[in-house]
């Protein structure tokens, strides 16, 4: 694929992407909001591992936008479309705070510390029962966003997807992505190069934080409701970390193909074998990190890298 | 004038003196061999001074400041660069993407700023092929590489920890050479940490001796080794 055919393919995409509700039937457009929701997780924690920090926090910073997004309405009286926002400041603030206890650990402790994070959120929403509901949960009884329209609500979770995106090639394409990649690389030559390591982590970080409480907002008001099991599942930790490692990481292109292919395949799956399902996702995840363990990607890339020069 | 000088620097490693009240004083435009066995304290003395280690004990001066505790990013800014006895390129980044990091970061240039001076850097140093794989290099460009990047800080001292390792006689020849060249049109303060004799003796103006920690010798190559307590130190150890 040469750069040319990859920018149709992408513009295609994108085309494919906004135009989806006007041809599409429920269950499609349903199942491609779903892979977009992911897609974008996938997106943020790659963006944070381009540092070498494996986060698995992804579900506490989800959460944590999703209920700040509708306390905020049912609470506050905030305007919906605000309360979006709001998720994403709020979840950006909260990993700002937490990013300057927890950016200075490395490998296991960070990734441990930041699953423990999301449990204590968590549990807080659990017990604050006059506040959040406790385990039952909230639900937005008017002001519903969109008037629940299933078409706007795709358009909504498209353009959390947009944000992701543009903040992935954002970057790529700066200094963002030397400073990232040379601190996963090596930190003690990182900072040789004069490059003040837990400032850059900490961008990272809040930024990468900031839209998946985004992503969170848009959850909740699309679906009218929030409950701790539902909004920090362990699935949006763990989906998006297994799309992104299984289209390849350090890419904004990775974890887009392997959102789609994983979201696809279990679609399918389910289907298929109703209970058997996750199995064979499961081992699907496994074969392909056994013996691709650069994802997808590399196949793409070794097929086209005669045609491209030189490797993105 | 004096760019850098210490007093008493002392880093010990539980118990381990790795550098023991070590004071020296290096002047711009000064080219100093640092030489000991192994173990001697050479790169635990460098990583103080480049602040990736912060010292037991002790002075760091960088043009007249007081450098001993801030952070090594910051010291990079100053002006203080180095290489690494164990090289790190940077996999994922090109030859010219490696070189622009400290551009960018220790100086503050935009990315296509960066890019030129990566580029100017690269063809000073005799670089070419700069949109390769860092792991299609040779050693020596390698080797090169890992200099350039330390001068797109745009440094006024450079330390340069066994850069000449694994290379072959002619190899060096240049590299030497090109160090020489560089450091005479920058002014700048070199030290030369290095095991071959041959490397020390044709680039160095003058060389401190270090064994366990301690500086035993100072001076002039020839002085220096012919100094009985060196030449113990190296005997004592096996030899070079
Ligand atoms: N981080 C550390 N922790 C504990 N001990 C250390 C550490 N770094 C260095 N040392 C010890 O300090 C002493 C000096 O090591 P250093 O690497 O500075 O020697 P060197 O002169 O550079 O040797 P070489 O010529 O082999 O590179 C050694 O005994 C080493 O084991
Ligand atoms: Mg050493």
């Amino acid at each position: 694929m040469n750069r040319n055919a990859s920018r149709i393919l992408a513009a295609l995409f994108g085309v494919l992407a906004v135009t989806l509700p006007f041809f599409a039937g429920d269950y499609p457009l349903q199942v491609a909001r779903n892979i977009m929701m992911y897609m974008a997780l996938a997106i943020t924690w790659d963006m944070l591992l381009r540092s070498g920090q494996i986060s698995f926090g992804i579900a506490g910073l989800f959460g944590i936008g999703a209920y700040s997004a509708i306390l905020s309405v049912i609470r506050a009286g905030m305007p919906a479309w605000f309360s979006i926002l709001f998720a994403a400041i709020f979840s950006g603030v909260v990993a700002f705070v937490i990013g300057f206890l927890i950016l200075r650990l490395r490998a296991m402790y960070f990734s441990i510390v930041t699953l423990a994070l999301g449990e204590i959120f968590r549990i807080i929403i659990h017990n604050l029962h006059d506040f959040t509901g406790g385990p039952e949960g909230v639900v937005i009884q008017k002001g519903v966003i969109f008037g629940g329209n299933a078409n706007s609500l795709y358009w909504l979770v498209l353009a959390g997807l947009a944000v992701a995106l543009a903040a992935s090639f954002w970057f790529e394409k700066s200094k963002i992505h030397f400073a990232l990649t040379a601190i996963r690389n090596n930190e003690i030559s990182a900072q040789s190069s004069g490059i003040d390591i837990f400032r850059w982590l900490l961008l990272a970080f809040v930024v990468t934080s900031a839209i998946q409480g985004l992503l969170g907002g848009i959850f909740v008001q699309s679906y009218g409701f929030a409950t701790p099991d539902a909004v920090f599942s362990a699935d949006f930790t763990l989906l998006p970390l297994a799309m992104a490692l299984l289209g390849g990481v350090y890419s904004t292109t990775g974890p887009i193909f392997g959102a789609i292919l994983l979201g696809l395949a279990s679609e399918w799956l389910k289907l298929k074998i109703p209970y058997g399902h996750l199995v064979v996702y499961g081992i699907i995840i496994v074969i392909v990190i056994l013996f691709m363990p650069q994802g997808l990607r590399q196949l793409v890339r070794r097929t086209s890298h005669s045609a491209d020069g030189r490797s993105a | 004038m004096i760019k850098l000088k210490t007093e008493n620097l002392t880093k010990s490693f539980l118990g381990l003196v790795a550098v023991n009240k070590i004071s020296f004083s290096m002047e711009e435009g000064e080219i100093l061999g640092i030489i000991g066995p192994n173990g001697a304290g050479k790169t635990t003395f460098i990583n103080l001074i480049s602040g990736i280690i912060m010292p037991t004990e002790g002075l760091i001066e960088y043009k007249g400041m007081d450098i001993t505790y801030i952070p090594a990013h910051e010291r990079a800014r100053r002006g203080i660069a180095r290489t690494y006895q164990l090289i790190h390129p940077l996999e994922n980044l090109t030859l010219i993407e490696n070189v622009m990091v400290g551009s960018i970061f220790a100086k503050g240039h935009s990315l296509k700023e960066a890019r030129n001076k990566a580029e100017a850097l690269c063809h000073e140093l005799g670089l070419t092929g700069l949109d390769r794989d860092t792991s299609r290099l040779t050693i020596l460009e390698v080797k090169k590489m890992e200099i350039a990047r330390a001068l797109a800080n745009e440094p006024e001292v450079l330390f340069l920890d066994e850069v000449m390792a694994g290379l072959n006689a002619d190899e060096m020849k240049d590299l030497i050479a090109i160090v020489q060249r560089v450091a005479l049109e920058r002014h700048l303060a070199v030290g030369v940490i290095e095991h071959v004799m041959g490397v020390i003796r044709e680039l160095t103006h003058r060389v401190i001796v270090l064994e366990a920690g301690e500086l035993i010798a100072e001076g002039k190559y020839e002085e220096v080794s012919n100094n009985p307590r060196v030449i113990e130190a190296y005997l004592g150890r096996g030899g070079v």
